[in-house]
């Protein structure tokens, strides 16, 4: 139970040479399968594209090709990648609990609400406390709208998917809510909140992109997660919880606490997320701030067999097939909505391709 | 799983050779649009669509479009992207397209950012709007001398859809200060369902005029009214589609926002645009906003409110009646 | 807000109620089969999806409605199909596949819609409410409950059905054990994996014509997201429910109660109350639902877990 990394059938050899050469193998495989899994993904758009009138090959040249031809577009893709990484890493630990938080993107907005209502607040703090305040603001509120999923689980046993869902739709309304009235700038007839002060700015690293900030700290967080699910003993309780939360309950561990932290690391990455979306990018409030980070969310862990530091990679991947989508749209006038075919391709081949057993083999009786 | 990198790699390393799509000749006149949401759908969006399509056929113009979903964080980039491939006219149509644009355009001075519903004007940056508060002002007058009451169905309170209804209260309220009229917000562009219950509740309350904002939502709206029968009447707003219920439309009211934006960008491309604000369309452009009746509807506009109408129409025009605050 | 209380509109409420409430009966009772068997299907928004797409094109180009339907629940069984060979047969994750579909049916159905019926601006002729003689005319019960179409009705149809199939039947009574006791069922010699195929496809095929209601019972177009949400909301009625199709049939009508209302509530112009708090309501009150019932641990024991020969 301890290894669940290692689930893969091996050979069963002492010999120094063969475990090295099994290693081998298996990090040949782990990175070859999905490489073979998104081009499989490719090319079944490319045959949609084809079928449909359009050129196929676009797929490789503009979506994957195209978008990385010079520092402002990749810039753009990192950018795209920030909420994924963060939103990926967080459910990383949710899903290893088996907590279904699907509420992702209601986390999402609950942290960029926080970080905006701070974020117009303190006239003249230095951006050296503010920066990290609107953080922290944002990673709370993503924490706390999560934790009421998490406590109606722990106390009522109310299925977290359902209400993660329902919480999604509440966070959304609330924010139009607040956009057209009591955060609305009252400098504008628009749905939208004031500009965040400017010291509330997530500073940028790579000027004159926008690559701020939040690039860094996505990919500290996620070493630092992978640390705590598999070096620490309490990301160890949240494992086992995961796997079986009876047996953990007789091995001692407090099953609702661990729960708890699952769920709230996961709002808390999310609302992080939200808060650099409108610190770092959009600088005001809107209705709508998010495209669906929150869901992509979930397939970006997912792909990453919940893995923290794979979700750095599967979060960059789905942000270049973003980035590639709309690319595809201007130079070839392909629909957008591609994407979504072909991000649920790539799921579908990696699944197909055997990558992802990781659950299956925990879970399978 | 570090596949990403390396599927970037090895599709670099396979395709450079076959060549990305290259970019048009530099001394093309290139036109760019973003739009919040889906080209395909009636109403809004497709407006902007119509009207680059003109730019192209009218002016030769190379053109290209990206939609962009409400998704703010993407606007900026949008943006950078045509300027920086040498768009010279980019619109972004909606309000929310403002700040990204604003941000944006010092960098391309020789580019030309036109916002819609919009009262930006600053340097390169010029708002355009389209005052659908006039002509739903002229529906809720028909609405007032000829309906027992009036149901609006709106997608999102976004300020287009907020001034419309208001011009349409304003128009009835000018007739019968006590004529009823209901409004629902569906919370959604794409809920058509929603939007047909809306709409069918009010009917059941009494509407007999139910009109629609809410892009693809609202031929939710339309459906509606022609189920009720040829006592429900509605309007076809930004686009004719009259054909979806023939005997239950009154009125089409056109934006033809092709025809402004042909005649800026026509402007902007011989060099003689001089623009002394942010510019609004509104019925004095005859060209660009019509208001037509549809003579197959069961309950066609009689002749006496259609000469009230045009009277209505003519002080809108003189600035002697406004449609709604501000 | 005078109105409010009068019989008129209780009678719209009821009748909006029930078509509101169609399209998550077909599909939440689709997934109780789907879930009572073990498998945890969430891609149910995209299969809906797909369900209103063929339904609408195949309307279109055949102008025939009970085709239309028909074909939307072959498309709905033939994603299930998928969805079933890979969480069954290569036993992939069935949270991983369901968002997968989710994304295939959002994206493929725009694409194809956006690249043969963009600027076609036609819908189709749906479904008509049907007049019962002597029952559609009556003062508010006619309103209420008889002046629906035969998809609405075919609601309580499903209800039977599906109550009949599950409980009275030995389909049914495997079926279930499917989702309890795998191991069992595999001793006295029957499939787990064919009747998972079968709960499956019987759900998303339900789940399609879900969908379909959208487009040929309902609006008479397809939008791009029509079901806007109705997938995952049908994934909490079922739960709300305790996985009866019973308690599937009232609690989507408690559902489609709150949309209808709000939608109601927000056309009375003397109501002071911020129309998104109205919008929130049936969300609102699911949580609160979820809480009062409590979870009496009756979730089918196997659900999600795949089954694997010993």
């Amino acid at each position: 139970m301890a290894n669940i990394e290692n689930e893969r059938p091996r050979a069963a050899d002492t010999d120094i040479m063969g475990n090295a050469m099994s290693m081998l193998v298996r990090i040949a495989q782990a990175i070859a399968l999905p490489v073979a899994a998104v081009l499989v993904a490719l090319i079944c758009g490319g045959i949609l594209l084809s079928l449909n009138g359009f050129n196929g090959w676009d797929v490789f040249s503009v979506m994957i090709v195209g978008v990385l031809q010079d520092t402002r577009s990749i810039a753009e893709i990192l950018l795209k990648s920030i909420p994924l990484i963060l939103i990926g890493v967080g459910l990383c630990v949710a899903f290893r609990c088996s907590i279904w938080n699907i509420g992702a993107e209601g986390q999402l907005y609950a942290g960029a609400v926080a970080a905006t209502i701070v974020g117009v607040a303190f006239e003249g703090l230095t951006p050296w406390i503010y920066v990290p305040l609107v953080m922290v603001a944002g990673a709370l509120a993503g924490a706390a709208w999560a934790g009421i999923a998490g406590l109606l689980k722990v106390y009522f046993r109310a299925s977290e998917i359902v209400t993660t869902i329902m919480l999604n739709y509440i966070a959304l309304i609330g924010t139009s809510y607040l956009v057209t009235g009591p955060l609305r700038d009252a400098a504008s007839a628009y749905p939208q909140s004031a500009r965040l002060l400017k010291e509330a700015w997530m500073p940028r690293i790579l000027p004159p992109t926008r690559l701020h900030i939040g690039i860094l700290v996505a990919v500290a967080l996620a070493i630092a997660f992978y640390v705590f699910l598999f070096r620490s003993s309490a990301g160890y309780a949240v494992r086992v919880v995961g796997i079986n939360a009876n047996a953990a309950r007789y091995a001692g561990i407090n099953v609702g606490r661990n729960i708890m932290i699952a769920i709230c690391i996961s709002g808390g990455m999310a609302g992080l997320a939200g808060a650099f979306e409108v610190a770092g990018v959009t600088r005001r409030l809107y209705q709508n701030i998010s495209p669906g980070y929150g869901f992509e969310g979930i397939a970006v862990a997912l792909l990453a067999n919940n893995n923290p530091i794979g979700a750095i990679f599967s979060g960059g991947l789905f942000a270049i097939l973003r980035s590639g989508s709309e690319l595809m749209q201007i130079t070839a006038q392909v629909p957008q909505v591609l994407v979504s075919v072909i991000q649920g391709m790539v799921i579908l081949s990696v699944v197909a391709f055997g990558v992802y057993r990781f659950r299956s083999a925990s879970r399978s009786q | 799983m570090k596949f990403s990198r390396r599927t970037c790699l090895a599709a670099l390393a396979g395709l450079t050779m076959a060549g990305a799509t290259g970019p048009a000749l530099a001394d093309d006149f290139k036109m760019g649009l973003l739009v919040p949401g889906s080209v395909a759908e009636e109403g809004w969006n497709r407006i902007a669509y119509d009207a680059l399509l003109r730019v192209e056929k009218e002016l030769g113009a190379d053109i290209s479009y990206v939609e962009l979903h409400e998704n703010p964080s993407a606007f900026e980039n949008a943006f950078r992207n045509y300027a920086s491939q040498g768009y010279d006219v980019v619109l972004g149509h909606g309000f929310q397209f403002q700040d990204a644009a604003l941000t944006v355009a010092a960098d391309f001075p020789d580019t030309t950012f036109l916002i819609s519903s919009s009262h930006v004007f600053d340097g390169n940056v010029i708002g355009l709007n389209t005052d659908s508060s006039e002509p739903f002002y002229l529906m809720g007058v028909i609405a007032a001398m000829t309906g027992k009451s009036a149901g609006l169905v709106g997608g999102l309170e976004i300020p287009p859809i907020k001034q419309s209804f208001e011009g349409f209260i304003n128009g009835a309220r000018s007739v019968d200060p006590n004529f009823p009229i209901s409004q629902v917000y569906v919370g959604s562009f794409t809920d058509s369902t929603a939007a047909k219950e809306a709409a069918v509740g009010m009917i059941a309350r009494g509407a007999n005029i139910v009109v629609p904002n809410a892009n693809a939502a609202g031929l939710g709206v339309v459906q509606a009214a022609r189920e009720a029968g040829p006592d429900v009447q509605t309007f076809s707003v930004y686009s004719d589609y009259t054909e979806a219920a023939p005997e239950n439309t009154l009125g089409v009211y056109v934006a033809d926002y092709g025809q402004g934006i042909v005649r800026i960008v026509s402007q902007i491309k011989d060099g003689s645009f001089e623009a002394a604000g942010n510019i609004v369309f509104g019925l004095k452009d005859t060209d660009v906003m019509m208001f037509s009746y549809n003579d197959h509807s069961a309950r066609s506009v009689p002749d006496d409110v259609r000469r009230k109408v045009e009277e209505v129409k003519n002080g809108i025009i003189a600035g002697e009646i406004a449609t709604r605050a501000d | 807000m005078e109105d409010v209380a009068t019989l008129g509109f209780i009678a719209t409420t009821i009748g909006a109620t029930w078509r509101l409430a169609t399209p998550l009966i077909f599909a939440a009772i689709g997934e109780v089969f789907s879930e009572r068997a073990g498998v945890l299907n969430i891609g149910l928004e995209g299969v809906m999806l797909v369900g209103a797409f063929v339904g609408f094109a195949t309307m279109f180009a055949y102008g025939s409605l009970p085709l239309g339907l028909a074909s939307a629940v072959a498309a709905g069984a033939v994603v299930g199909l998928l969805f079933a060979f890979f969480t069954i047969t290569i036993k992939a994750d069935q949270i991983v596949v369901g968002a997968a579909i989710n994304l295939l049916g959002m994206g493929l159905t725009a694409f194809l819609f956006r690249t043969y019926f963009v600027g076609t601006g036609r819908g189709v002729e749906i479904a008509q409410p049907l007049d019962i003689p002597g029952l559609s005319d009556l003062p508010f019960f006619g309103e209420a409950f008889f002046r629906h179409n035969a998809i609405v009705y075919s609601t309580l149809l499903v209800v039977v059905l599906a109550v009949v199939v599950l409980y009275k039947t030995s389909f049914g009574l495997t079926l279930r054990a499917v989702g309890e006791h795998p191991k069992a069922v595999d001793v006295v010699g029957r499939s787990v994996a064919a009747y998972r195929y079968g709960a499956v496809m019987i759900g998303t095929g339900l789940a399609g014509l879900g969908g379909a209601f959208l487009t040929l019972g309902h609006s008479n177009q397809f939008v791009e997201n029509i079901t806007s949400g109705r997938g995952f909301i049908a994934l909490a009625v079922v739960v709300f429910a305790r996985w009866s199709p019973v308690g599937a049939f009232f609690v989507a009508m408690l559902f489609g109660l709150f949309y209808a209302l709000q939608l109601q509530l927000q056309a009375q112009p003397a109501l002071n109350i911020p129309y998104q708090a109205l919008q929130a309501l049936p969300y609102v009150m699911t949580i609160v639902a979820l809480v009062m019932v409590r979870n009496k641990g009756d979730t089918p024991k196997m659900l999600g877990v795949p089954y694997t020969k010993a």
